[in-house]
């Protein structure tokens, strides 16, 4: 306003005319300049954000897995408790990571028994676990355990990315199993739409025998940088953006969080690295329908539970089209996919989810599971 | 802020920031689709890799020269230990959950009672998969 009433107000050059606008800009970025440098120093000794610390016990503990209870925060719960699957090469403390931006902590404000797999980084012993490991080991485990600690037959499984993967193929081996409702986030299942993936595991450039037998355990860094690889400058722009927002204190927070979150990106054990890359990226073989596990094929039809499929609209580690074919594959009638904006992880976790994702979660849940 | 006669520098350096980070993401994916291009990062990759073990080999033999034990040696360890304390937990008799467990009672509130921030949400993008109609399969590619 100031500004256009100095420019029509006189005949005088803008170079000679005080812009109170431009004055309170650069009273703004010397005062953030300034607090730049004081914050920066500040996070140079901080400790790392604490992160996961909505009140838990430990039921199940052995190797890469563990299973937790989420202490309850309401007088009644819902009957069937909710069973959430982790993706196995990141931590669950996504959904968890502080008070206020805590998918865990709303789920249980809302009265749902929360349970979560969260997995550790395997030991050299467990560099053989294969997908047989998770889905007719660790998930059917870990509902048996949930069953006994709740008391109740039924679960709602919900897993999120690969997470959802697994929970889905373990529905689709044991279709009249105990699981009442199956919620996915952001699961792959088209393999083909990973175009980066599929490329960098295609296997006339990549020999992932070789590779897998060299490693044993297949490192975080190289699992990180595979991750890195589909979008190159972002941990560089990531960093530039945090000097600029240095002065506020919830983007550092916010940010270093996050930060954490990737840089805690857990090793893999080879077996499961060597089947997901040849039965999934290069012989697409859940979406085609002849993927065997432990001697069976894996049927996305058999499934006939409730589901709810949510996707990220700007997903670029599970593209949409990457993961519309879960609903068109089961033959639940009660299903439903929701295609929310946001990425890969703001779906679930950041101001974005706690808008969206989480209330749609919430009004599909509750009715389903009582 | 008031608008200014002049444009601000660091918003422009901000979405020069977004717009060469973009950029660089897609002329790198792009890139991919070379597999000689994929070929040489995963040459380099096993090669840094090499070079690790190498480091890794060497460290691990002045180790043992200084009687030392490595750090893989002490993981191991603590895998051990870890191992050990499990097994005490499982003979010891169940315990009475540490927190009382509410009433498995609970019913579905009304979309009236729904707590502020599902009231206020934007209705999100569904799309309810139909229920007779089922839509073909895409081909995969390759």
């Amino acid at each position: 306003m100031a500004a256009t009433a100095a420019a029509k107000g006189n005949d005088k050059s803008a170079s000679t005319v005080a812009d109170p606008a431009l004055t309170e800009r650069l009273r703004l970025e010397v005062e953030r300049a300034v607090q730049r440098g004081l914050k920066g120093f500040e996070l140079l000794g901080a400790p790392p954000p604490a992160v996961g610390r909505t009140p838990k016990s430990v039921l199940l503990r052995r190797g890469t897995l563990e299973l937790v209870h989420y202490h309850a925060m309401s007088d009644e719960v819902y009957r069937v408790p909710l069973l959430i699957v982790m993706a196995v090469t990141n931590k669950g403390y996504i959904l968890d990571l502080a008070p206020g931006q805590s998918l865990v902590e709303f789920l249980l404000q809302r009265g749902y028994d929360v349970y979560m797999i969260d997995w550790h980084a395997p030991t050299d012993a467990e560099r053989d676990l294969k997908i047989e490991d998770y889905v007719q080991g660790f998930i059917p485990e870990c509902i048996r355990r949930v069953q006994q600690d709740s008391g109740e037959r039924e679960v709602t499984l919900l897993g999120y990315c690969a997470g959802g993967m697994l929970s889905t193929i373990y529905q689709a081996l044991h279709p009249k199993g105990p699981v009442k409702n199956l919620v996915c986030f952001t699961t792959p299942i088209d393999f083909s739409k990973m175009e980066i993936f599929r490329n960098m595991s295609d296997p006339k450039v990549f020999d992932v025998d070789k590779f897998v037998d060299s490693v044993g355990v297949v490192p975080a860094d190289t699992v990180i940088a595979g991750f890195d690889a589909l979008r190159p400058s972002s941990r560089l722009a990531g960093q530039i953006r945090l000097w600029d927002n240095l002065w506020n204190d919830q983007f550092v927070k916010g940010y270093r969080m996050m930060e954490r979150w990737g840089n805690e990106t857990l090793p893999v054990p080879g077996g499961y690295f060597r089947q997901t890359t040849k039965e999934l990226m290069q012989r697409n073989a859940l979406h085609e329908g002849t993927l065997r596990i432990g001697g069976r094929l894996v049927d996305l039809s058999k499934i006939t539970v409730p589901l709810l499929h949510v996707i990220a609209q700007y997903d670029h580690i599970v593209p949409p089209e990457c993961a519309h074919p879960l609903v068109e594959r089961v033959a639940s009638h009660d299903k439903q996919e929701i295609v929310l904006p946001g990425g890969h992880v703001s779906i679930a976790a950041g101001p974005n989810a706690v808008k969206r994702m989480w209330p749609a979660l919430d009004s599909w849940l509750e009715e389903r599971s009582t | 802020m008031a608008s200014s006669l002049f444009p601000d520098p660091l918003q422009l350096w901000r979405e020069a920031l977004t717009k060469l980070e973009g950029e660089v993401n897609a002329l790198a994916t792009g890139s991919t689709q070379s597999q000689e291009a994929v070929r040489s990062l995963h040459q380099l990759s096993s090669a840094s890799q090499g070079v690790q073990q190498m480091v890794e080999k060497a460290i691990g033999a002045y180790l043992r020269r200084a009687n030392l034990p490595s750090r893989k040696e002490m993981m191991e360890l603590a895998q051990s230990l870890q191992r050990i304390e499990d097994k005490v937990d499982r003979l010891l008799p169940p315990q009475a959950p540490a927190v009382p467990r509410p009433a498995r009672t609970r019913r579905p509130s009304g979309a009236a009672q729904m707590p502020t921030p599902a009231a206020s949400a934007p209705p999100p993008i569904a799309t309810p998969a139909p229920r007779s109609k089922r839509r073909a399969a895409p081909r995969a590619k390759g």
